[in-house]
């Protein structure tokens, strides 16, 4: 493995069948690997939105869980909205770790091909991280 | 069709391993010199991802996993250890958040809309630098940076069972610690 940046249309990429050796196909994976980038950015924002919308459409009944157990009494009389909205509370965080699985692997497969020391392709994810950041951060400070 | 010559890694040479990218023809030679012997530590790269369990070398040199079950082992070690990472972030953070001893806060004047003076005020929560919180604070950050490097040259080895392993840990890690970390992070920061 060539272990310095190298400018050349020739390059396999994560996978035996992504392998490019024409300046057009080059072209093409700088592209996937530009879009993989603002993909990423675009998750990390999502997730962080999903949580405040979580944290603002169920912290009632989460409080009055947390001091119901504080102060020791049963949780009788709101058992059943409680335990609906627990469901619920699960199936969000369910899938916000879904979520932080495909940013992991993301993440992961952005940096294995930078990896592959080809400049293009680091140029390409500069680029996409510098895009995707540009877009998706405004929108987090956005209610 | 391109799976077969992972198992071909460790019997004979690894020329055949080397992806088609020839833009460095003399590094190709030198490496079917040094492919003779088998044992050798600077082994050719896999450089896609494969499903395999010969011969596959995991971050030091006297582990190398051969058989299934040995992949296996390797495949909960590594597991457990992205569950850890995850945990340890998490750990940090309440850490930080308890020990925040210095609240400080700033007031300057500002212009305002109609040429009247606002008073802004900014407020920094801080630790003291030589206190145990601090010097705690960064022990666990030097093990979290050698962890995160870890799992990414564990996923660099290319091995399909063991990205697949740092994955589900991370998933996991996240899904057991990070409910924790909401519900508190809800109950202390709405007051009620």
């Amino acid at each position: 493995m060539a272990m310095h940046f190298i400018f050349s249309d020739t390059a396999v990429l994560l996978f035996d069948f992504w392998s490019v050796h024409s300046p057009a196909g080059m072209a093409l994976s700088v592209l996937v690997v530009l879009l993989l980038a603002v993909l990423y950015e675009g998750i990390k924002v999502g997730k962080a939105k999903l949580l405040h919308q979580v944290l603002v459409n169920l912290p009632t009944s989460i409080s009055q869980q947390a001091i119901a157990e504080t102060d020791g009494e049963s949780a009788g009389s709101d058992s059943s909205p409680v335990s609906r909205t627990h469901h619920r509370w699960y199936l969000y965080h369910f899938g916000q770790s879904l979520i932080h699985v495909i940013q992991v692997v993301i993440g992961y497969f952005i940096m294995l091909a930078v990896m592959s020391y080809n400049t293009w392709i680091f140029l390409g994810v500069v680029l996409g991280s510098a895009v995707g950041y540009y877009l998706a951060y405004p929108l987090l400070s956005m209610a | 069709m391109d799976h077969s010559h992972h198992m071909e890694m460790s019997y004979t040479d690894p020329n055949s391993t080397m992806p088609p990218s020839h833009h460095h023809p003399t590094t190709s030679a030198s490496h079917s010199h040094g492919g003779g012997d088998s044992n050798m530590m600077m082994m050719m790269m896999p450089m896609t991802f494969y499903f395999g369990f010969e011969n596959v070398q995991l971050l030091f040199s006297g582990l190398v996993i051969n058989t299934a079950g040995e992949m296996a082992g390797a495949f909960v070690a590594v597991f457990l250890l992205a569950m850890f990472y995850e945990g340890l972030k998490i750990a940090r953070e309440s850490l930080l958040r308890k020990s925040q001893v210095s609240i400080r806060y700033n007031s300057m004047p500002v212009p305002g809309p109609n040429g009247t003076i606002l008073m802004e005020t900014h407020k920094t929560v801080g630790q003291q630098m030589l206190s145990f919180p601090h010097l705690l604070q960064t022990v666990l950050h030097i093990i979290q940076v050698v962890i995160s490097y870890f799992l990414m040259l564990i996923f660099m080895t290319y091995n399909g069972y063991l990205c697949i392993a740092v994955a589900a840990g991370a998933g996991t890690g996240y899904f057991l610690f990070s409910w924790k970390k909401a519900v508190v992070v809800d109950i202390t920061e709405h007051c009620h």
